[in-house]
């Protein structure tokens, strides 16, 4: 289990599409339910390490069947030897809290949501560093790339979760819609290399919400 | 030989890891282990082998995994697998005293509130590899982190063979599962379910795990099972930390905390076991517990009955005119916000009683049940008179629950502990019988008596029953007071049964009924009640609960108290003074508590409908046309649609007492399609809606395409509205709209969702595609007027 000591309330806000709220009732409440979240959440994370083939099918993870098909993933893992394969969760108390709020303060709820979705990828930043520290200092890394992203198919995830024994080793599921429970939980490969990686844009393009994004409506990005 | 027959040993020894001798036999990282049963049968037979030659004396089929879901798109079916896994295992035990173990893990599906699988379904799962591992000599279910799936796995095997069962859950080291269930909520669970032995397996290695071990002992009436993994892996390869000496040595150290079964997990291999026997060789096994703390539990929360505790009394419709409308219609959410503030009040125990003539109160008692376990962790009181309902609540109870109740009649005795004894709960007896309720405390001792014996008789511990010596009205009969006193003294001290009283009714008929109440509550603790039925939304009621524990020396340095009442960090003060504040104001403030005293307040000299449409509709309305213009958010409009809800209430609430029903705008049936579980933008939608005071229809999250059709039609609903999150779902929506179609009803559809576009809705068919909550209010206008 590891520890946020906060969670990021600004980029919750942002989440809500509220990050130019100054309102202090309801900065007030997002702070209050960050603090309630935290005592209830249980991160954990797991992740093996995997040397990697390339082949004309995609890219394979040594000693599994799992592979990483499409053009995305080869752009993105090109120059790796291996890859780090990680899945990372808040535990189902998350889900418990945001399913009670929405009987009770619907406000509350969608803010819990949103504050729970920037905790996770906190705890997948916090995970990332704490495997990066036990492993040489001379290796590249790429970002996380994760099924879903490009043109990696989403339909590897039980397969990733099979890999990681993700089941046993942090209670993380699978349900035949691909949807990860409990909800709050991220999977992804990080490339790593002996020279150093040009660091790839993490552009719109290979984003599942490209063409429905609202922030690409306003003419920005996330 | 037979499992009781091992039992006698001082120690039984299991095998030790099936899957880490596979991966050394070369089986690949995610690929399913249970099909070498099938594929490389002399592979699995050369382990079992192994385990027998190191002295295991029971070895676990390679069936952890194989179920009907993970076996799904194998091409084997489960009887297959399971069926080659057993026979593998008895081929390999022929000749030897050695017994096979039915070994069934998690489905792989987290089970409802938090997943999508059902109570029922993972029971069908379990029951089906139940059927096709009959040949085995007993089953075990282990690796288990939530307790519901393991309540399910253990009715299945119940009903359906005689074999024993030996469950054995994952702990991390908090002391917990990956799903909050506690130590002892496991063995209060699984020991009232009548399983034969308990432990703990997996995640960590022994040292870890004897803590957790020393845990459990305190909670242990049954022999104690324990399967660590041979310490702790490197991720980076995967190698376990301890050696086989190291292991034998902290295992033996468990000797002292009641274990009698042990094995290995993850990691080890048969040279662990080899050591692990020849370690406890000379070691001297402890005995298990006699007698259990009083105690009831939910999947996480126990509470002791150590001290005087509150039992929520309002969700049970007598004389309530709110609960008893939402039940006729099927409103569990109001249920369940009266479970929450209850639990916020400072409840321990919550009764659930949902009897009401002219509803299915089996059906609703399920629901009930699971409905308020999903949203808060303190242990029920399942209350009703129908065997049948009460079954029906035990059943999908996720812990370990109080009856209410039995009484000393032949009939109740009979029908209702039989029921108490096969789910494992506690039971409170009323001191009552077919003569009614006897006016003398020495009456009401005896059949407090004759309850106790019968419930020990049928093999309930004494220390799941309780007993309620019943308060009758002061102002009818004020001498039957003391009676009842005194009958709970001396159930207290001659039975040593706990004891428990529905508080309220001591009061009726007179003037200032909370006075009495608490007085009488006080009176009632101190000549021994432990646990008092009521409604802790009353502040002197929970009051006197808690003061009674502070000056007892129960609530040590007056933690308790002190937290209940130092004052809570007050939210930003609105700017204007609360006295002269408006229902406008608290609506686009997002002030709740506000909102509620106006609205009281106002009803004084306003008519509802005037209220409504004079003050909260024009509010909703200015705040929508803020949104609108993105001078404020999501967060805010929900806020202000939150307080607006709760100023319906208080209208609502008024209308009903006047027997007036609220006047609907028009129905809309709302559903989260099949296949996805996102709902939380449906439910904004629906407090949106409700706002504007059209009728939701809410089918919740998942569901079947017919379900959508068959409400429509049902309620001849002119509006669907459909979401999706997922792009993986969006073929659902299809579906559904699809099947509208075809059945030619005439409704329009709108749809939402995140990864939706107006293009793909008008693609699948939608009437409407709307952006967000406050459009899909703008569509139901338009729709339904």
């Amino acid at each position: 289990m590891i520890k946020i000591d906060k969670i990021n309330t600004a980029e919750a806000l942002r989440y809500m599409c509220a990050a130019d709220a100054a309102d202090p009732i309801l900065i007030q409440k997002v702070e209050a339910t960050a603090a309630e979240l935290l005592k209830i959440i249980k991160p954990v994370y797991t992740y093996k390490i995997f040397p990697i083939e390339f082949s004309e099918s995609g890219i394979l993870l040594s000693g599994t069947s799992l592979v990483l098909t499409g053009k995305s993933a080869r752009e993105h893992f090109s120059g790796c030897h291996s890859v780090i394969a990680m899945a990372a969760t808040l535990s189902g108390f998350a889900d418990r809290f945001i399913q009670t709020a929405e009987i009770s303060d619907m406000a509350k709820a969608l803010i819990a949501d949103s504050l729970c979705t920037a905790a996770i990828e906190q705890v997948c930043d916090i995970a990332e560093s704490e495997i990066m520290s036990a492993l040489p200092k001379e290796n590249y890394y790429t970002w996380r790339f994760s099924a879903g992203y490009g043109d990696l198919p989403l339909d590897i995830q039980p397969l990733i979760l099979r890999v990681l024994n993700a089941e046993k080793v942090i209670g993380l599921t699978i349900n035949d819609s691909l949807i990860m429970l409990p909800r709050k939980s991220v999977t992804a490969f990080i490339g790593i290399s002996d020279r150093p990686i040009e660091k790839k844009r993490k552009g719109c393009a290979l984003c599942s919400m490209c063409k429905s994004c609202q922030y690409r409506q306003k003419g920005t990005h996330c | 030989m037979t499992f009781k027959e091992l039992l006698k040993n001082k120690f039984v020894y299991l095998d030790g890891a099936m899957g880490t001798m596979l991966q050394r036999a070369g089986l690949k990282t995610g690929d399913i282990p249970e099909l070498l049963n099938l594929t490389s049968p002399e592979v699995v037979f050369d382990i079992h082998k192994q385990y027998i030659n190191a002295g295991s004396n029971i070895i676990y089929a390679n069936t952890f995994g194989a179920n009907g879901y993970k076996l799904k798109s194998c091409g084997h079916s489960v009887a297959e697998v399971i069926g080659a896994g057993i026979q593998n295992a008895k081929k390999a035990c022929a000749g030897t005293d050695t017994l096979v173990a039915l070994d069934i893990g998690p489905i792989g599906q987290l089970l409802e509130p938090t997943g999508s699988l059902t109570f029922e379904a993972a029971y069908d799962i379990f029951k089906e590899q139940i059927e096709a591992g009959k040949a085995a000599d007993l089953i075990v279910f282990e690796t288990m982190t939530d307790l519901y799936e393991v309540k399910a796995a253990v009715l299945a095997a119940k009903e359906n063979c005689d074999l024993p069962i030996i469950v054995t859950m994952t702990f991390e080291e908090n002391h917990r599962t990956f799903t909050g269930c506690s130590v002892s909520a496991m063995a209060l669970t699984l020991q009232g379910l009548g399983v034969d032995a308990i432990g703990i397996n997996c995640s960590l290695g022994p040292k870890e795990l004897l803590p957790v071990v020393e845990e459990l002992h305190k909670w242990c009436k049954i022999p104690m099972a324990v399967k660590p993994n041979a310490g702790l892996p490197d991720p980076a390869t995967g190698a376990y930390n301890i050696t086989k000496d190291q292991f034998a040595d902290y295992v033996a150290q468990m000797a002292n905390f009641g274990l009698k079964i042990v094995g290995g997990c993850c990691g080890t291999d048969p040279d662990y076991i080899r050591a692990t026997i020849a370690r406890l060789e000379n070691t001297v096994a402890t005995a298990p517990q006699k007698l259990l703390p009083t105690a009831l539990c939910s999947y996480s929360n126990t509470v002791l009955v150590d001290r005087p505790r509150i039992i929520g009394e309002r969700i049970n419709p007598t004389g309530k005119k709110l609960l008893k409308e939402a039940l006729k219609n099927n409103d569990i959410n109001y249920i369940l916000n009266l479970a929450i503030s209850q639990a916020q009040a400072g409840a321990d125990l919550l009764d659930v009683n949902v009897g009401l003539p002219g509803i299915d109160e089996k059906e609703m008692m399920k629901r009930a049940v699971k409905a308020v376990q999903s949203v808060t962790d303190l242990p029920l009181q399942i209350d009703s008179t129908i065997p049948e309902v009460l079954e029906a609540g035990l059943r999908v109870y996720n812990g370990k629950p109080l009856v209410n109740s039995v009484n000393g009649e032949e009939e109740s005795l009979n029908k209702i502990l039989p029921i108490v004894k096969k789910y494992g709960a506690a039971v409170l007896g009323l001191a009552l019988d077919e003569g009614g309720i006897p006016p003398k405390a020495e009456q009401r001792f005896e059949i407090a008596k004759k309850i106790m014996e019968r419930a020990l008789a049928i093999g309930i511990p004494k220390e799941d029953i309780y007993i309620d010596c019943l308060c009758l009205t002061a102002s009818a009969q004020q001498e039957a007071v003391m009676e009842t006193l005194k009958a709970i003294k001396m159930v207290k001290d001659e039975l040593g049964l706990k004891t428990v009283l529905g508080v309220s009714n001591i009061s009726f008929g007179l003037p200032q009924r909370g006075l009495v109440n608490s007085t009488f509550l006080t009176m009632a603790m101190s000549y021994g009640l432990d646990l008092g039925i009521i409604n802790p939304n009353i502040k002197e009621m929970t009051g006197a609960v808690r003061a009674f524990r502070l000056l007892k020396g129960y609530d040590k340095n007056s933690v308790d108290f002190i937290e209940a009442y130092s004052e809570v960090e007050d939210a930003p003060k609105p700017a204007a003074a609360s006295t002269d504040m408006t229902l406008d104001y608290a609506i686009h403030k997002g002030l709740k508590e506000d909102a509620r005293r106006i609205t009281e307040k106002l009803l004084e000299t306003q008519d509802s409908m005037e209220v409504v449409n004079g003050i909260i509709v024009p509010a909703l309305d200015s705040i929508g046309a803020l949104f609108e213009k993105g001078k404020i958010f999501l967060p805010q409009l929900i806020l202000s649609a939150g307080v607006a809800q709760e100023a319906f209430e208080v209208i609502k609430k008024k209308m009903i007492e006047a027997n007036n029903a609220p006047v609907s705008k028009g129905k809309v049936i709302l559903a989260t399609v099949k296949g996805d579980i996102h709902d939380i933008g449906k439910n904004i939608v629906k407090v949106l809606l409700e706002n504007y005071g059209y009728t939701v229809v809410d089918l919740g999250k998942d569901v079947p395409y017919e379900a959508v059709v068959e409400a429509v039609i049902e309620h001849d609903a002119k509006l669907v509205g459909l979401s999706a999150l997922m792009t993986t779902t969006l073929v659902s929506m299809a579906e559904t709209i699809e099947l509208i179609r075809q059945n030619q009803l005439d409704c329009e559809v709108v749809v939402g969702g995140a990864v939706l576009t107006p293009d793909y809705a008008k693609e699948i068919g939608a009437d409407y595609y709307a952006k967000d909550a406050k459009e899909t209010v703008d569509i139901a206008k338009k729709v339904l007027g």
